[in-house]
């Protein structure tokens, strides 16, 4: 009965739970999902992370290449993230170019990555105006139920940690390049971003963590991301307004998910070792 | 190439820092005479043996069904959608219709894979695509289409095998009528060297002849998929350069390799079922 | 175009008693008609009509940087067009620069022209009839023609992939920096059934009709290398396609398997076996068609394959020796 009722009108089904101060999936409005995160398993990548929040789940892979640094930041790598939404991970998506949505997140990874300043482009530059690293670094979204980018971050952080950059002798004067595999560095990760979905859901109710029914429902959505206790990035695509106090309570709410990250991924590095 | 828009970009031209290493100038064939060492491969099997295969149903939430392969290290994810009216079509197509994509992820293989769809994946997905169309009973759903989406995570060899044998698996999942379990395998052959399950280094040997004497340079890698209960063929493809001879025994030695699979998913399936029960039972008591 | 069931149970008891609709036997090709330089401006060209099936292939070469990782290989591209509407728009545009360009030594220009009425007719066939023509098949309708086209090209690589059928070596102008790419675009003008085979033969006897240009002198500046090539049309090297493969469908109707099925029997059979056979050796075999066969049927199909492949690869050569000798125009049967 209730399966019918809900997707007969999901919004009353939804309006139903939440007067009663539960979700459907019996959390409260901002306890988060459990969050899973395996790093470093796929070794073609040179760095790679899997991330599970609830059933949303983000593969993140990091490749490494090589290639000339722009003329006009000699001594810069490159950062190039995408986030792909195939239409596996849910039927919304159809094959052929990269959806909206996709696109929108991608760019919002781009920022983040940028904002929170945890790659130093300088690090990846190996002979100024001559040789830099290109990290391609990949989203997948294998599972599409809510929150892709919290996702994605957690994935990226723990990818980045896995990265490896094997040392390379460039001899300026032949341009000749030479990479010693045996000898490797890890890439130097300089913060740690933490982003939270939240949903708005009838102007008022503000749920943590959404899941895509939630997404759907919701009359906005708002992303805050935090580098340690600093805001840098909050991304708001229209939809209900949001009081100052609201956005502040928001915030607040999610600090409470800096240490919880922090600690997973102390956990998930110490098994790689 | 034209600049592709929709993502975001990188410099014109990278070059992967593979091409530089010293490894990388080591000749193919000091690596075919490390191919095989006492009847051991390089990751201490024998020539004929298949790698461990691990299974799971369910994976994609918002997927009919979904299932998930890992043999060793190549991870292949497949998910099967509802079926839905065939796009663009006028008339009325008395057999359902299967869609296939067959895509590497950008960071599986070796070299960086671009996000469209290369020549590649499109022959696998054709090749995939084939392969179910005789495993399912097309004429249950007409005008419809079933959308099936293969996704390799991890590329360690013989990712097309593992992509089909999951692509059944996910379809019995999402309950789509089939005649039969389908189940694949790949063989690589280099000289008088038959390698069952292949990973990508035994691939690249394979696909390369080494020697100049003719009856020596047999090469290529063999796909083949079956349907058991009925004996049947649903899938075969081979490439390189392979005698008539040899090709029957190598049909008989993969046909070997994909009943061996049978029992996994078998046990995957059963173990699906049984969950399946506990939960509905549970909701009834409640 | 679709069969009753009487249709095709006469189609089946043909090929049980080994007497076909069109009176050949289970092994038997229809006859092919081969053209060469058809088309002025390529590299090499070749034409090829197998009763009703007709294709059109040209080569096309330019030069470019081999892959990094194969830096002794030139490389080959396959391009097969089976769309009706893109078939005009090509032959149209092909038309353009061949009407205006005339410069030409005499001997090569008189050949030239002889080809270049026989594409004008060509056109003018096509156009006037375009309902009867490549649309005939449903596989043609919409991406139909798009995933068949993908197919055969994906098959083509496959089976010029091993260094044994085709050697990408001799492509290879400068190791690592330079070499050749060849083009070999497929039009597919009319689909009257068996278009693999069709196109591997029209194919190989392109290739062997290309006349690759001879290399004159490399200069090499830094990292920058320039070519000059030899200017005279006659100076020109050709391709070895001595084991170029050829495509044999097999298919399977009843319990008998034919080859060159035509388009009725294409819809008749349950599955189909496409052999790629080089030399003695099968480069690629790929199972088409809906259905699946069992294993030793599957043998069956390879074994009869390889027999006719070799057969037709020897017929090929026959032609390709006499084209060499004088005339352009052959039949093989």
């Amino acid at each position: 009965m209730a399966e019918q009722y809900k997707s007969l009108h999901p919004v009353k089904y939804y309006r139903d739970y939440l007067s009663h101060n539960i979700r459907p999936d019996g959390r409260v409005f901002d306890t988060f999902r459990p969050v899973i995160l395996n790093t470093g398993s796929i070794d073609t990548a040179d760095g790679s992370a899997l991330s599970k929040l609830g059933q949303t789940t983000v593969v993140c892979g990091i490749k490494a290449e090589l290639c000339k640094p722009k003329a006009e930041s000699p001594n810069k790598g490159f950062v190039v993230p995408n986030l792909d939404l195939p239409p596996l991970c849910s039927p919304k998506f159809r094959p052929g170019p990269p959806s909206d949505q996709a696109q929108v997140l991608s760019q919002l990874i781009n920022d983040i990555i940028e904002n929170s300043q945890c790659i130093d482009l300088t690090d990846l530059c190996i002979f100024p105006d001559k040789l830099a690293w290109c990290l391609y670094i990949d989203f997948i979204c294998l599972d599409f139920d809510g929150s892709v980018v919290d996702a994605c971050i957690i994935a990226l952080v723990g990818a980045l940690k896995t990265v490896k950059l094997p040392f390379v002798d460039y001899d300026a004067a032949l341009d000749n390049i030479q990479v010693n595999l045996e000898n490797t560095r890890p890439l130097p990760v300089h913060s740690i971003p933490v982003s939270t979905t939240f949903a708005i859901f009838d102007d008022k109710i503000i749920l943590a963590d959404p899941t895509v029914e939630e997404e759907n429902l919701c009359t906005g959505i708002i992303v805050i991301v935090l580098k340690d206790d600093e805001l840098c990035c909050v991304h708001k695509p229209g939809g209900s307004p949001l009081s100052s106090d609201e956005l502040l309570g928001c915030i607040e709410k999610s600090k409470k998910k800096v240490p919880l990250m922090r600690d997973l991924l102390k956990t998930a590095l110490q098994d790689v070792g | 190439m034209p600049i592709d828009h929709k993502r975001i970009n990188g410099p014109e031209d990278t070059l992967p820092y593979q091409l530089f290493t010293k490894l990388n100038r080591k000749s193919l064939e000091q690596k075919y005479k490390e191919l095989v060492q006492d009847g051991k491969r390089h990751d201490s099997r024998a020539p004929l043996e298949h790698r461990k295969i691990f299974m799971k149903t369910g994976v994609v939430s918002q997927a009919k069904g979904s299932a998930y392969i890992e043999v060793e290290k190549t991870k292949v994810m497949v998910s099967v959608f509802d079926p839905r009216e065939i796009p663009n079509r006028q008339d009325y197509s008395l057999k359902g219709e299967i869609y296939c994509e067959f895509k590497f992820a950008p960071f599986s293989c070796e070299k960086r894979r671009l996000h469209q769809l290369d020549a590649e994946e499109k022959q696998y997905s054709q090749i995939m695509k084939k392969a179910l169309e005789a495993t399912v009973c097309r004429h249950e759903f007409p005008n419809f289409q079933v959308d099936i989406y293969a996704l390799v995570l991890h590329n360690d060899g013989s990712a097309l095998s593992a992509a089909i044998t999951a692509a059944g698996l996910a379809l019995s999942h999402a309950g789509v009528p089939m005649y039969d379990l389908i189940t694949s395998a790949t063989l690589g052959i280099q000289k008088d060297t038959i390698l069952i399950d292949p990973t990508t280094i035994e691939e690249r040997i394979c696909r390369t002849p080494f020697w100049k004497e003719k009856e020596d340079n047999e090469h290529g890698l063999v796909v083949l998929s079956m349907l058991h209960t009925h004996n049947q063929v649903a899938q075969f493809y081979q490439s390189g350069s392979i005698s008539l001879d040899k090709l029957p025994h190598l049909i008989e030695t993969l046909e070997k390799a994909c009943a061996d699979t049978i029992p996994v998913i078998q046990q995957c399936l059963v173990k699906h079922v049984i969950k399946t029960i506990k939960k509905s039972s549970n909701v009834i008591e409640v | 175009m679709g069969l009753s069931e009487a249709e095709k149970t006469y189609v089946l008891h043909g090929v049980e008693e080994n007497l076909r609709v069109d009176g050949r036997d289970r092994e038997e090709y229809r006859p092919m008609e081969l053209e060469t330089d058809v088309v002025s401006h390529a590299f090499g060209s070749a034409r090829l009509r197998l009763a009703n099936t007709d294709v059109l292939v040209a080569v096309k070469i330019e030069v470019d940087a081999p892959f990094p990782e194969r830096p002794y290989e030139g490389k080959l591209e396959f391009f097969v067009d089976c769309s009706f509407s893109s078939m005009i728009t090509w032959v149209l545009n092909k038309m353009k620069p061949q009407m205006a360009s005339s410069p030409m030594n005499s001997h090569m220009a008189s050949k030239k022209m002889l080809a270049k009425e026989r594409t004008i007719k060509m056109i003018s066939m096509d156009i006037g009839l375009p309902s009867s023509s490549a649309n005939a098949t449903p596989n043609f309708e919409g991406r139909g023609g798009e995933v068949l086209a993908a197919e055969i090209s994906n098959c083509l690589s496959s089976a010029y992939c091993s260094s044994l059928s085709f050697d990408l070596t001799k492509l290879c102008i400068l190791q690592g920096k330079k070499c050749w790419k060849l083009y070999v675009d497929i039009l597919i003008l009319e689909c009257g059934g068996n278009l693999f085979d069709a196109i591997s033969i029209a194919v190989k006897v392109a290739l062997r009709n290309t006349q690759v240009p001879r290399v004159k002198c490399i200069d090499m500046d830094g990292n920058n290398v320039e070519i000059s090539v030899c200017h005279d049309m006659f100076d020109c090297q050709r391709l070895n396609v001595e084991n170029a493969p050829v495509m044999v469908t097999v298919c399977k109707i009843g319990d008998k398997c034919i080859v060159d099925p035509d388009v009725a029997e294409e819809q008749c059979s349950v599955g189909s076996v496409v052999v790629a056979v080089s030399g003695n050796r099968f480069s690629t075999v790929l199972q088409t068609g809906m259905g699946s066969l069992h294993p030793l049927t599957l043998v069956d199909c390879l074994k009869m394959g390889h027999k006719v492949g070799q057969k037709l690869d020897e017929a090929v050569k026959e032609v390709l020796k006499e084209s060499l000798r004088g005339g352009d125009v052959g039949f093989i049967k």
